[in-house]
């Protein structure tokens, strides 16, 4: 409708022979527009990786006069080096991810491909299935922190529903990391579906119909057509999650903080311990870096993989 | 009759991850309504008294009411309107500008969208704290809302809907001699609409859902968003109060289920084009 008047609108003025005078107003306009949003995001969003880098090549010093700073270059990245704590919670953070990315990224494949198709079941289907995602990650870990509990817990009602033996869960250190991965599981599934939803809906039909007419099963179509056509979905996803479990932190501050006996310690755990627990902020700065430095790489990577594909 | 085999693993296979995906969800509605005893009761050995209410109780639910939850609730509302209000006028304007015009350093400022698009906000929020601890804005309703308004997102979402809008609009009104502003006030923005809404829900989730950033900004009781709330009291002062604990989640996960289903294309539009098309 208002598209339609405006069009109208240009026949009627469309006629007239004007030509707007270039001002030097008109060069700084855009400047003007782009100022309150850009300034935003310089300040709050860019600076801060600035101030993080330049935060972690010094350390303070406190005397009568207060906080002093002393330039002490690479420092703290070697003090970093020789810690044994920071290479537990390096450690940690790759355990995380090397188990937790494949088996959410699998999962939201699968039940996007199980609800592909447009019919009533499946529209149901995907509105329970969607559920999550209006959840937030701190009520679902403190949800499931009573879920994994081991004396009244539902999990273990149901394995002893089953008959088998109660589990400590959260206070046993080798199994704390697996119930993150659990949590954390089920936060991100949804989120991840909606891409391969979305990924599958541009494959057209016809390349399915035409293979089915050729012989082929849906074994076969999902080896030939879709997963070579859902490269790029896959590939952007996989980004998408690794950088957003890199850097997990809700689900470990709610169920574990990092214990027991730091085996679910990550590096944003780390962070936020050194910086709130111990007031370290030069460590948290240091290690922030590390995270910015090690995603920047996965980044990279993951972007020349994108671009191969453009091509 | 043929029976399709491969339907009923299908199936079968929904209903599988159905069960890990929704029996959290209808134990913790169920608990909800229990008195806290009941709940571990109830729980083990397992039994159907696990997953519906018997009795039926509110306590939980007049427990928060006495509470100052709806405070919580109050205040997350209020920081999630202002940060979708100021946010869509900031960062569709800018769009506007990356959209129309051509000016010198465009493409570096393009670029630091995108670099602060691409950097998750855990990455920075040590950084981000020591900054905001410079301007004296700890413990303050600045914290949590102004960091929050400028959002690469939003600009890359209302920079490729405005692309979409042909170009004969805006050359018509700029001979009638509109200003610039006008253009974008009265033609792009109200065009606009789907991609305010896709960036409104956003912004606003991100506010609902915000945890790590207001942990860290706010100290104090009074500007505690929902998220923090419920955190502090499963943790600190109500640790074995579970049906308070799930009640709480119950409510603050309703607002947000209730906006996603009606506006669910629009959700979706707006995160599949964060990246995939973009």
């Amino acid at each position: 409708m208002k598209l339609n008047s405006l069009r109208g609108y240009k026949d009627i003025v469309g006629t007239i022979n004007h030509v707007p005078t270039i001002s030097i107003s008109r060069k700084i306009i855009p400047y003007l527009f782009l100022l309150p949003a850009l300034s935003g995001l310089f300040f709050f969003r860019f600076f801060p990786i600035i101030v993080n880098f330049y935060g972690s090549l010094y350390r303070s010093s406190y005397s009568s006069q207060g906080e002093t700073s002393i330039f002490t270059g690479l420092s703290n990245y070697i003090d970093l080096f020789y810690d044994p704590t920071f290479w537990n919670s390096l450690k940690v953070t790759f355990k995380l991810n090397l188990f937790l990315n494949p088996i959410q990224i699998t999962m939201a494949l699968i039940i996007a491909l199980l609800i592909r198709k447009n019919t009533l079941f499946n529209r149901i289907s995907r509105t329970l299935f969607l559920l999550p995602l209006g959840i937030a990650i701190a009520i679902s870990s403190s949800i499931w922190r009573i879920l994994l509990d081991q004396n009244y817990g539902l999990i273990n009602g149901i394995l002893e529903f089953l008959s088998i033996p109660r589990q400590p869960f959260l206070t046993s250190s080798n199994q704390a990391i697996w119930c993150i991965v659990l949590v954390a599981a089920w936060c991100g599934i949804s989120y991840l579906m909606i891409f391969f939803l979305v990924g599958l809906q541009e494959i057209p039909n016809e390349l399915y119909e035409s293979a089915k007419i050729d012989g082929s099963n849906n074994w076969n179509s999902f080896w030939k057509i879709t997963l070579p056509l859902l490269k790029r979905t896959i590939l952007f996803v996989t980004v998408l999650d690794t950088s957003s479990n890199f850097l997990l932190f809700v689900p470990i501050f709610m169920l574990t903080k990092g214990g027991p006996n730091m085996s679910t310690d990550t590096l944003m755990y780390q962070n936020y311990s050194s910086a709130f627990i111990y007031s370290d902020f030069r460590r948290a700065l240091t290690i922030s870096s590390v995270i910015l430095i090690i995603l920047l790489i996965v980044v990279f990577f993951e972007f020349k993989m994108l671009g191969k594909e453009d091509q | 009759m043929k029976i399709n085999i491969s339907e009923i693993i299908r199936i079968a296979l929904i209903f599988l991850f159905a069960i890990f995906i929704l029996l959290p969800l209808i134990w913790a509605l169920a608990s909800a309504f229990k008195s806290n005893n009941r709940i571990m009761a109830d729980t083990i050995p397992l039994s159907w008294k696990t997953f519906i209410p018997a009795p039926f109780r509110l306590d939980a639910f007049k427990d928060l009411a006495e509470s100052n939850f709806g405070k919580s609730i109050l205040l997350t509302v209020f920081v999630g309107l202002l940060t979708v209000f100021l946010g869509i006028l900031l960062n569709s304007i800018a769009a506007f500008s990356f959209a129309i015009f051509n000016f010198p350093g465009k493409n570096i400022l393009f670029a630091i969208v995108i670099i602060t698009f691409l950097v998750p906000f855990e990455a920075i929020a040590i950084p981000l704290y020591i900054i905001v601890r410079e301007l004296g804005w700890l413990n303050t309703i600045y914290a949590l809302i102004v960091p929050a308004i400028p959002n690469g997102l939003t600009i890359l979402l209302f920079r490729q809907f405005f692309l979409g809008i042909p170009n004969d609009l805006k050359d018509a009104a700029i001979i009638d001699g509109a200003g610039w502003f006008r253009v974008y006030w009265q033609i792009y923005l109200p065009l606009a609409k789907p991609a305010a809404i896709s960036a409104g829900l956003l912004l606003f989730f991100s506010q609902w859902k915000a945890f790590f950033w207001p942990l860290l900004a706010t100290q104090s009781e009074n500007l505690r968003m929902v998220q923090v709330w419920i955190a502090y009291s499963t943790t600190t002062e109500y640790s074995l109060i579970w049906n308070k604990i799930l009640a709480s989640s119950v409510i603050t996960a309703i607002i947000p289920i209730i906006l996603i289903f009606p506006l669910q294309k629009y959700f979706i539009r707006g995160i599949s084009t964060s990246g995939l098309k973009g």
